[in-house]
């Protein structure tokens, strides 16, 4: 949303309850050094979620609503599942519409803001689980990738179907015991980043969210070269961490564990020869910026 | 009703969005026009083509954003015609969708991001589309899908059924038959209209028989292709646009309403209300644009038959050989399925002994969805239908007629 | 011609949305009132005169006012501000359509997915619907017509709400400053507000609780 339409009418101004005129005050909308430092020092885009007590996707949520480049242009395509629950409490607009269709959706959506909205580089985040994804969304998701579609996907994978009470999916490692997999599941974790890598993503991230910096920095890179090349990959491991037996203040500690070397989610990055120079050109530019707003702010001290 | 409604006199109000006579943002030979000249004044020309052509040059003037496209059959050469006026200019988006699934969840994705958009579908592609079009009607989404109907079940059969229009019934879309060509292009132009009018806001399914309808050439008469309607207004929808340019920013479309309490049922069964007014309200506007939801010939006679789409065309065959024989039979053309003309129907048929629905599906839907409205209902004979693409020509209706009168018979009466 | 009259509650287990039941909406320059189709005029006369008459009058205004997102909606916004303070009726927000589920304040907040809580809590007679998406407004309405005995009216910026028992229809400011003269013209008439006292909460900030509970 262009930033100066987020604020409330004077006239009623008093009768909106806090969290909303703290949104309008506090929020980082529009603030381009905005990033996941800025939780706890100011008002966050998500109000509150029925996720279980310690859940990592929580956190995770949080770090990316707090370090999406332009939330005031974003809009995000969710899928049926866990992040579903949450989503209506996220103070940027989203979709939910079927299991499993994100990416189809998020095709027609990025399309039509590029057809209305010309001059306004509207961002679309696809951001679903595991069976979303990878199982019952598979086509969508790598045919919209195929299509070169100029939009993020997130997956928060959690290695099983959480919301409806710890399913088998394709995500989740072999020989694991679940419901539906009764003797262990039988196949190897789908390679899903190397998938991505070749159906045409220039970006791809595996990780897990114990590192809210990397976590950042991964979620900007994927944004900002799915505005200038196409589709961008990040697969976040937030283990479930009620379905494989761990207690509400484990989950951080299962995260480690699984980025440890030999582990399922050492930290990954994928990413063309041309994207590589390109993040590098931001990056040095960032850097710039930064130093003369640095500068900038010293001299006017002074003055 | 509260009140009679003048639908003789309604003028469609104008859109604000844009100046009516700017030109169009996508083809600058065609000018913004008011759909009630467009549809009631403007000067036409007749033309020979296709069904599916038509579908082409009804789009040609519809001011789409969008359109995604799956091949199958018989809808795939519009589909493809959509895509030459793509590559001419007419829209500002065009391309293949992996499969109908995916296709109608990207019509989705557009037009929950304000845009007006146009598919189409057949037959199992309908069915594999399935799970979206309760979704598309929930989420009050305008999409115009064009259903050139055809056989669903194995074995497999490209001829033209009208079954799938049975199961979208009670998705919450509206559905219009189209009879004829000319049918095809008026209903197309004034399905966007009234699917997008603020207080009814739904998908509509445009639907034809298959090749009957599109791949056979019949004259329509077209207004000259300089004139497009006005755009869509996402900001006069009955929901928030996701364009991130609309209050409320905290804003889920649409988020679950299941928590296992009475409040949440409360919220979920008045939706589904909510989608069901809204097809009751589109009937004003609908009557406006394409006259009563029912067509009636000669009701004053005591054998009527009625139905919808080119089993119509049959019937009037079938009428005109009866006539030859001294039966004397009358006629009602149904073009909208939902809202179904309830009233109407009732109406046209108080009079009538023996009704006759003769209809191209195994079930006898439309029979039975007859049978609902009518008191005395034993009058009505649920036949002739035929299935799997078989025709159904007009001297097996006249049979059907003449076996119930008591009558000497062809031996050509059928039942699916 | 239906004999469906749309009155107060509570209708039913599941009401019935009054299009199902024959009620149609008003033409241009019409509003309707119980279902019945009246002039303009009438409509907002009479929605003004059963504001004076309630109790406990309510002004729930929704996201197209509360948020200042076009010019427009903050006239609007400041149009209903002066309606409320001369009826003088109760303004709780709809500040948006998330199920809040179950932790809605009712006091001081109104939300679609269960807006009889709000009506219910704080004994709501009169009310009226400005600003709410046409779509989450007639949600609102059959859920307070279900269960609550609460007369609703609703001021759209489209064509009306057949749930509401009064509506007006194609309302922009002079619409709003309409039914506002309206109601001073009825007062300096001798019509007496019956609104019990009360006093209008303030949030701010720093105060995260209603002005008049500290």
């Amino acid at each position: 949303m262009s930033i100066e339409k987020i604020k409330i009418s004077e006239a009623l101004h008093d009768l909106m309850p806090p969290e909303y005129q703290d949104m309008v005050e506090d929020a980082t909308y529009g603030n381009q050094d905005r990033g996941w430092k800025d939780i706890g020092e100011s008002k966050e885009l998500i109000e509150q979620h029925s996720l279980c007590a310690g859940c990592p996707e929580s956190i995770a949520f949080r770090y990316i609503l707090a370090s999406l480049p332009a939330p005031e242009n974003t809009v995000f395509v969710g899928s049926t599942g866990c992040t579903s629950l949450v989503f209506p409490m996220v103070a940027v607009h989203n979709i939910h519409s079927l299991f499993g269709n994100q990416n189809a959706v998020a095709s027609g959506l990025k399309r039509a803001l590029k057809i209305r909205f010309p001059d306004v580089e509207k961002d679309v985040v696809v951001l679903a689980g595991d069976g979303a994804t990878v199982d019952i969304g598979l086509d969508y998701t790598m045919q919209s990738w195929f299509r070169g579609e100029k939009f993020t996907t997130i997956c928060f994978d959690n290695e099983l179907y959480a919301n409806t009470g710890g399913q088998e999916s394709g995500l989740m490692q072999k020989g694991f015991v679940a419901k539906m997999a009764p003797v262990g599941k039988l196949f190897d974790k789908v390679r899903l980043p190397e998938i991505a890598r070749e159906s045409g993503c220039h970006y791809v991230a595996c990780l897990t969210v114990s590192k809210p910096n990397r976590v950042e920095k991964v979620l900007k890179n994927a944004i900002l070269v799915a505005r200038e090349f196409g589709p961008t990959y990040i697969q976040l491991y937030t283990p479930c961490i009620l379905e494989i037996g761990k207690q509400s203040m484990e989950g951080l500690d299962e995260m480690k564990d699984s980025e440890a070397i030999g582990g399922r989610f050492v930290f990954k990055e994928y990413m063309t020869d041309e994207v590589k120079e390109f993040l590098k050109q931001k990056d040095a530019e960032e850097k710039d910026r930064k130093k003369a707003a640095k500068l900038a702010a010293k001299e006017a001290a002074k003055a | 009703m509260n009140k009679p409604v003048d639908v003789q006199n309604r003028v469609l109000k104008g859109y604000s969005n844009v100046q009516i006579g700017e030109k169009s943002k996508y083809k600058d030979t065609q000018t913004y026009t008011d759909p009630n000249f467009l549809f009631n004044e403007a000067e036409v020309t007749p033309a020979f083509m296709t069904g599916s052509e038509v579908i082409k040059e009804a789009i040609r003037r519809a001011n789409i954003d969008l359109s995604v496209a799956y091949p199958i059959t018989p809808q795939s050469e519009a589909a493809a015609l959509i895509g030459e006026l793509y590559a001419e200019g007419y829209m500002g988006d065009y391309f293949r969708g992996e499969n109908e699934f995916g296709v109608m969840s990207q019509c989705a994705g557009a037009a929950f991001g304000g845009a007006r958009v146009f598919t189409t579908t057949a037959g199992p592609g309908t069915l594999r589309a399935f799970e979206n079009f309760p979704m598309w009607a929930g989420s009050r989404l305008p999409i115009q899908v064009c259903v050139t109907m055809r056989g669903v079940n194995s074995p497999l059969s490209i001829q033209p059924d009208t079954l799938e229009m049975f199961f979208l019934l009670e998705t919450g879309m509206l559905i219009w038959h189209a009879e004829t060509a000319q049918d095809l292009f008026d209903f197309i132009l004034k399905g966007f209209i009234v699917a997008e009018m603020p207080d009814v806001h739904l998908p509509i399914a445009v639907c034809c028989d298959g090749f009957f309808v599109t791949h056979t050439k019949d004259t329509v008469a077209l207004p000259d292709e300089k004139y497009v309607l006005p755009p869509y207004d996402p900001y006069k929808s009955p929901v928030v646009c996701m364009d991130m340019e609309s209050a409320p920013v905290r804003m889920m479309r649409d988020p679950f309403v299941m928590k296992s309490n009475y409040i949440s049922y409360m919220t979920q069964a008045s939706w589904q209300l909510e989608v069901r007014a809204a097809i009751e309200r589109s009937r004003k506007y609908t009557k406006a644009l394409i006259g009563d939801l029912i067509e009636c010939e000669n009701i004053d006679r005591e054998i009527i038959m009625i139905g919808s789409g080119t089993a119509v065309s049959q019937a009037r065959e079938a009428i005109r050989l009866l006539g030859l024989d001294g039966i004397p039979v009358g006629l009602v053309k149904i073009k909208t399925l939902r809202p179904f003309p309830h009233e109407e129907i009732a109406e046209a048929l108080k009079d009538a002994k023996k009704i006759f629905v003769p209809e191209f599906n195994v079930a006898g839907y439309l029979a039975r969805e007859i049978k609902a409205v009518l008191p005395n209902n034993d009058r009505v004979v649920a036949g002739p239908h035929v299935a799997g693409g078989m025709t159904m020509p007009s001297e097996v209706i006249a049979d059907e007629v003449k076996k119930a009168l008591g009558m000497k018979t062809s031996g050509m009466t059928a039942r699916g | 011609m239906s004999d469906y009259k749309v009155v107060p509650g509570p209708e039913a287990f599941l009401p019935p949305a009054a299009a199902m039941m024959g009620i149609e909406l008003p033409d241009p320059g019409e509003g309707h009132i119980e279902g019945r189709i009246v002039p303009e005029d009438e409509a907002i006369e009479h929605a003004a005169r059963k504001f004076l008459g309630a109790k406990v009058p309510t002004i729930f205004p929704g996201p197209q006012i509360l948020w200042h997102w076009n010019e427009s909606a903050a006239i609007k916004a400041a149009c209903v501000r002066e309606m409320a303070e001369i009826l003088p009726a109760r303004l709780i927000p709809m500040a948006d359509y998330r199920p809040k589920y179950p932790k809605i304040n009712p006091e001081v907040e109104i939300n679609p997915n269960h807006p009889n809580l709000t009506i219910w809590h704080n004994k709501i007679d009169v009310c009226l619907f400005v600003g709410v998406h046409c779509h989450q407004a007639n949600l609102a309405l059959k859920i307070i017509r279900g269960g609550t005995s609460c007369y609703t009216m609703a001021a759209c910026g489209m064509s009306g709400h057949e749930d509401a028992c009064l509506t007006i229809r194609d309302v922009h400011e002079d619409t709003l400053r309409k039914l506002t003269a309206c109601i001073k013209k009825l007062k300096a008439e001798g019509v007496k507000s019956q609104a019990e006292p009360f006093e209008q909460f303030r949030f701010s900030r720093e105060d995260r609780k209603p002005a008049y509970l500290t």
